[in-house]
């Protein structure tokens, strides 16, 4: 998810091409070549310029209209409708991998949360977080919180630091509604990564941009990146 | 003034159908969905893909022309081979101004939306979210799997969301 401005000139994007199963796209401004994967114009009059990124979540639709009250969701379009595929997942796994990296921890098609700290690049393939959540870690020297929401399946993750104090995140256990609690006694924590209780109450944790992908995709454009495994 | 049969002209004549042919089917042959494309040979691609619109035209006059010119003096051999490189060569040409990728997996050209209340989506289905400004987005992914790129304004802000 990216912002389209550039110096102030405003981007229209449309595809126009695949590279190792991701997409090349062109803005009709000025024809430049973009990277989807990593919002970099890699060829033509932009080159070298890069998007800025716009925080985006992937979450179950009930969560985020239970989080985002008023919200708008984008229409079908009627002429194209019938080829979205509710089963794409399963599709996308008989394709053929374009570029593999026998020998590491994961499988081709596994699916990961990827986290970028500075020059440190992690992979939580997303089966552990959703048996292990809520997880803390640590990258790039800061404290990492990835965790599911109460759905059971959207992942956020957060710089777990409030005040400039590292803290522990727990599932509250005495709740069936969903809430997290800290080490350090700040207060209750929503999967917005808020307090809605306690010293902390109205602070927010910040929020890490937590990409979902296939694990040969991630490893291909992070070649240094470690896995999490616990 | 050469003649038809002069080495010159067979010379000019098949250098303009190869780079007529190789502008188009080059980066055509390289930017293949399902094989791995390394940065230098996407590169090459580019610069190819950069150089067609004009060159396959050029390419196409030329062949077209030296075709016409050459006719009369021509066996029948070399006419049914200079219309073969032709056709070959205006098909280069008129590729290269199409974005096939786009019949594949056809373009949002204006997003509509709807109000969240009145989609029909399961609970359980994943949706890209974005929230800038107090205004909330979200994306279904069986969509944007299809589309890919819905170019929006969210919260006053241009945004380019991608899947």
């Amino acid at each position: 998810m990216w912002k389209r401005s550039v110096g102030g000139r405003v981007l229209h994007f449309y595809l126009a091409g695949i590279n190792n199963q991701n997409f090349l796209m062109r803005d009709r401004e000025t024809g430049t070549w973009w990277q989807q994967i990593s919002g970099k114009a890699i060829f033509g009059k932009l080159q070298g310029e890069s998007l800025e990124l716009a925080a985006f979540d992937e979450l179950s639709f009930a969560l985020w209209k239970k989080e985002s009250p008023g919200g708008q969701v984008l229409a079908a379009v009627a002429r194209d409708q019938k080829k979205y595929e509710s089963k794409w997942e399963d599709e996308v796994l008989k394709l053929p991998v374009p570029v593999s990296f026998p020998g590491t921890a994961l499988k081709s098609r596994d699916v990961v949360v990827g986290l970028e700290m500075g020059a440190d690049a992690r992979a939580y393939p997303v089966d552990t977080i959703v048996k292990q959540s809520p997880i803390q870690d640590r990258l790039g020297g800061n404290p990492i919180l990835v965790v599911t929401g109460p759905d059971g399946k959207s992942v956020r993750a957060f710089i777990s630091r409030v005040n400039g104090n590292d803290i522990e995140l727990f599932r509250k256990s005495d709740s069936k509604e969903f809430a997290l609690i800290d080490s350090e006694g700040m207060g209750e924590w929503n999967f917005k990564g808020c307090a809605v209780s306690g010293p902390a109450s109205g602070k927010c944790l910040q929020e890490l941009p937590a990409i979902k992908d296939y694990w040969f995709d991630w490893r291909n454009y992070h070649p240094e990146t470690t896995v999490y495994r616990h | 003034m050469f003649d038809a049969s002069q080495k010159s002209f067979h010379l000019m004549f098949w250098a303009m159908v190869v780079v007529g042919i190789a502008l188009f089917f080059v980066p055509a042959f390289i930017i293949r969905p399902f094989r791995y494309q390394s940065p230098g040979a996407l590169h090459l691609a580019l610069v190819f893909r950069q150089l067609a619109p004009v060159g396959t035209i050029l390419a196409a006059c030329g062949v077209v022309g030296l075709t016409v010119w050459a006719w009369k003096a021509a066996s029948r051999l070399r006419k049914i081979l200079m219309v073969g490189a032709a056709v070959l060569v205006v098909g280069s040409a008129t590729m290269a101004r199409m974005n096939y990728f786009e019949w594949m997996f056809h373009p949002v050209q204006q997003p509509g939306f709807e109000k969240a209340d009145d989609a029909k989506l399961d609970a359980g289905e994943m949706v890209l979210t974005v929230s800038i400004n107090g205004d909330a987005r979200a994306y279904p992914v069986r969509e944007m799997a299809y589309h890919h790129i819905v170019n929006d304004v969210v919260g006053g802000v241009p945004i380019a969301a991608t899947y």
